[in-house]
C-alpha cells in the first residue's frame, strides 16, 4: 500500500515538472543529449529571458551587426517544436534551416559539422524533453546586405568545410576525444581563432587567438610563450573546472564558458581537452626583445605599478594564488594584441564563480585614475618585466579601448 | 506494521533525491561588482577664488604663512596652497556645514563636550572674523591691514588671539570669539597643508614629504620584510605622483 502511494507521488511529481515529451525509453539518450548541450555551451547564446530555458532572444554582437539568437525550446510556433531530428541535424552540420534558408555562422555549424549524427540526435531528444517556452525572437536584425541569408551560400563556399570528425588512428583515444570536443561541440575556435575579413576562420592561424566583442581570446595552441604550452595538464584542467589557476582567472566571455560549460564537464573530457591542446602543436609569434627597463615608458610604468598594482599582484608580479593572478609569464598579458590587459586595467574585472572556486575575486576599474599614457606605460611595463616580453602599448590604443569600454561595458 | 521494506525505503529515497533540487537552494556569494564602477573625488581646479574676496585672500595668505613659515623644512602655507584649500572648502559643503543640524537652541556657555554651538557656518565665521581682524588692525596699527604688518607684529597679534588676550571688535560668544576664530584658522591651515593635493593645498605633497607620510599607499609587505632599513619610497597622491608621467621626483 505504502509503495503504491509513493509511486503515485512520484508520478505526480514528474507530471508537475511540466509537459514532458520524451518517451521513457529514451531517457538515456536525452540525458546524453543534456551533457552534449553542456559540451556545446548552448546556454551561453540561447539563454532565454528567464535565465534558465533555451528560449533565445539574446543579441550576439558581430562585426556585421547584431544577430538575435533563436528559441530552441520545443514550442511549435516560436521554437523548434515542428522540427524533425533530420531538420536538427541539417541545421547543426550544414547550417541550413528546414525551410532551406541559411543560418549565420555566428551559430558555429562550422564546428558542429564535425559532430556525429548520433550526438545530434541525442541533443535533439534532450531539447524535446524541455518545457516549450513561447518566446518569439526577431530573426532579422542584421543590416543590409547581411540580412540576405542567401549570401551565406557564397560564404560557406569560401569558409565552410562540412564533414564529420575523423579520428587520427596514430593518436590515442584520449587525444581524439579531445580533438572531437575542441573542434566539434565545444567550438573553441569560434573565439580563439582569428577571423578573416568576412568573419571566417583564418585556418592558417587555428586557435592562435582572436579579437571579439572588444575582448581578446588568447592563443590556446601549445606555444610556450603565448599559448598553453607552458601549462601542465593539471593546470588546464583546473582552469576549465574552476576558472582559476595561479596565473589566470576566467573573466568576460570565457567566464560564461566556464560557468555554463567547462566547469560541468566530466574529468575525463577535461583531461582529453588538455591532452589534445598540449599535443596538437604550438604556433605563435616569436618573442620580441623586451622594452629595456631604462626606457622612459618603463620607468613611468614601474612607478605606476608600484603604487597601483603591487599591493595585490606583488612587486615581482607573482600575484597571490587563488586571489590575484600572477602577471609574470601570464599568457593573457603577453598576447601581441593588448586588448586583454587594457580592458582589465580600464574597466576592472570580475572572475567567474564556480562551485570549486566560489569567491569570484574582482579588480576595480582604474580608468578614472590613470591617463591614456599612464595606462599604456603600466601595460608596457607589465608586458616587459619579470621575464615577460611583448610589444609596447601606445596611448592611442588605450584611447580606443577607453571609448569601447565606456560605451559597451560588458 | 513492520518497519519499512527495502523497496519502500529505496522508493522514499528516490523521491527525496528527485525532489531535493526543488527544495534545496544554492547560494553562491559573489561580491557586487560592475564594470567601470568608480567614485572618483572631484579635483580642485586651479586659478580664481570661489568664496574669498581679494582682501580676504591677502590677509589669509599672510596668516597661513605665519602659521607655517617657509623654511628649509617646507614651503610656506601660502606657497603650499593653504589659502586655495580654504577657499575651495568654504565654497563646498564645509562652507555651509551642509551635513550638520544647524537649528537652535545654541548654548551661550557650552561645555567642551557639547561641540559646535555657534549658529554661524564657516562661511559666516570667516567673513565676519576677517572683517573684525581688519577693523582691529586699522584701529591699532594706524590704518594698516594685517598683511602690511611686520612678521613679528603679525606673530604677536596671532599669539594674542590664540590666548584670548586680544579681543577683535564685535566678536562674542556663542557666535564667534577671537579664540574660536584663531582655532578655526589654525585647524583649516593644517588641513590644507596635510590633505591630499587634489583638494588644493599640500602642493607637490610638500606636507607629506616634510613628515615622511607615504600618502595613499596601503601595502607595506616589502618594507616590513626589511626591518631596520629606512623607508625611501616617495609619497603618492590620490591622483598619483610626478614619476607616473616619466618625470623624476
Amino acid at each position: 500500500m505504502r509503495g503504491a502511494i509513493l509511486a503515485t507521488a512520484l508520478t505526480v511529481a514528474a507530471l508537475a515538472a511540466g509537459p514532458v515529451r520524451a518517451e521513457p525509453d529514451n531517457y538515456t539518450e536525452s540525458e546524453r543529449g543534456r551533457y552534449l548541450t553542456i559540451l556545446g555551451d548552448c546556454m551561453a547564446c540561447h539563454i532565454g529571458p528567464d535565465g534558465q530555458s533555451l528560449a533565445g532572444g539574446h543579441l550576439l554582437e558581430t562585426p556585421f551587426g547584431k544577430i538575435s539568437v533563436p528559441n530552441i525550446t520545443p514550442d511549435d510556433e516560436t521554437g523548434i517544436g515542428r522540427w524533425t531530428a533530420d531538420d536538427f541535424d541539417q541545421a547543426m552540420r550544414h547550417g541550413v534551416r528546414p525551410d532551406g534558408t541559411h543560418l549565420y555562422p555566428a551559430f558555429p555549424y562550422t564546428s558542429f559539422t564535425k559532430m556525429s549524427r548520433a550526438d545530434n540526435d541525442a541533443i535533439f531528444a534532450y531539447l524535446r524533453t524541455r518545457p516549450a517556452v513561447e518566446h518569439r525572437v526577431d530573426r532579422d536584425t542584421l543590416p543590409f546586405p547581411f540580412n540576405i541569408r542567401l549570401l551565406m551560400a557564397g560564404w560557406n563556399w569560401l569558409n565552410f568545410t562540412p564533414g564529420e570528425f575523423q579520428p587520427d588512428p596514430q593518436r590515442s583515444a584520449e587525444y581524439n576525444r579531445g580533438a572531437y570536443l575542441v573542434e566539434g561541440p565545444a567550438h573553441c575556435g569560434l573565439c580563439h581563432t582569428p577571423r578573416n575579413l568576412i568573419g571566417g576562420d583564418q585556418t592558417s592561424a587555428h586557435l592562435e587567438g582572436g579579437a571579439l566583442q572588444g575582448w581578446f581570446a588568447p592563443n590556446i595552441t601549445a606555444d610556450k610563450r603565448l599559448g598553453i604550452g607552458d601549462w601542465s595538464e593539471a593546470e588546464i584542467i583546473a582552469y576549465l573546472r574552476t576558472g582559476h589557476t595561479e596565473r589566470s582567472a576566467a573573466s568576460g566571455p570565457m567566464a560564461e564558458v566556464v560557468a555554463y560549460s567547462t566547469s560541468q564537464m566530466t574529468e575525463a573530457d577535461l583531461k582529453a581537452i588538455a591532452v589534445y591542446l598540449r599535443e596538437r602543436g604550438g604556433a605563435g609569434s616569436a618573442a620580441p626583445a623586451p622594452v629595456p627597463a631604462e626606457d622612459s615608458r618603463m620607468r613611468a610604468g614601474a612607478a605606476i605599478y608600484d603604487d597601483t598594482c603591487a599591493a595585490c599582484h606583488v612587486g615581482d608580479g607573482s600575484g597571490a594564488t587563488g586571489m590575484f593572478p600572477r602577471l609574470a609569464n601570464n599568457q593573457l598579458i603577453l598576447q601581441d594584441d593588448p586588448t586583454g590587459i587594457l580592458r582589465v586595467v580600464l574597466q576592472g574585472s570580475q572572475s567567474v564563480a564556480t562551485p570549486q572556486a566560489p569567491t569570484a575575486p574582482s579588480m576595480p576599474s582604474f580608468s578614472w585614475r590613470l591617463t591614456d599614457q599612464q595606462v599604456a606605460d603600466v601595460a608596457t611595463f607589465i608586458r616587459n618585466s619579470w621575464g615577460n616580453a611583448a610589444p609596447a602599448v601606445s596611448a592611442e590604443q588605450v584611447r580606443k579601448m577607453r571609448e569601447l569600454t565606456a560605451e559597451r561595458p560588458d | 506494521m513492520s518497519v519499512f521494506s527495502r523497496r519502500q525505503l529505496l522508493s522514499a529515497t528516490a523521491l527525496v533525491a528527485f525532489s531535493s533540487s526543488a527544495l534545496a537552494r544554492n547560494f553562491s556569494g559573489r561580491l557586487p561588482w560592475r564594470p567601470n564602477e568608480a567614485y572618483p573625488p572631484s579635483v580642485v581646479r586651479p586659478g580664481g577664488w570661489y568664496f574669498l574676496t581679494a582682501d580676504e585672500v591677502a590677509t589669509l595668505d599672510a596668516i597661513v604663512s605665519r602659521l607655517i613659515p617657509g623654511d628649509d623644512l617646507s614651503p610656506s602655507g601660502k606657497d603650499a596652497g593653504c589659502t586655495v584649500f580654504i577657499d575651495r572648502q568654504l565654497a563646498g559643503p564645509y562652507g555651509t556645514y551642509e551635513w550638520l543640524y544647524m537649528q537652535g537652541p545654541f548654548s551661550s556657555k557650552p561645555l567642551p563636550t557639547q561641540g559646535i554651538q555657534s549658529p554661524l557656518v564657516p562661511q559666516q565665521q570667516y567673513r565676519q572674523g576677517l572683517a573684525a581682524l581688519a577693523a582691529y588692525c586699522r584701529q591699532n596699527f594706524g590704518g594698516k591691514t594685517f598683511e602690511q604688518l611686520a612678521p613679528e607684529e603679525q606673530d604677536k597679534l596671532l599669539q594674542g588671539m590664540e590666548k584670548g588676550e586680544v579681543q577683535l571688535p564685535g566678536l562674542a560668544a556663542p557666535n564667534l570669539t577671537t579664540t574660536m576664530l584663531f582655532n578655526l584658522l589654525l585647524q583649516n591651515t593644517m588641513e590644507g597643508f596635510f590633505a591630499d593635493p587634489i583638494y588644493g593645498g599640500n602642493k607637490d605633497m610638500c606636507g607629506w614629504r616634510m613628515i615622511g607620510f607615504p600618502g595613499v599607499r596601503y601595502d607595506f609587505r616589502d618594507v616590513l620584510n626589511n626591518p631596520g632599513k629606512p623607508y625611501t619610497k616617495p609619497p603618492v597622491s590620490i591622483m598619483g605622483r610626478p614619476d607616473w608621467n616619466g618625470a623624476p621626483t
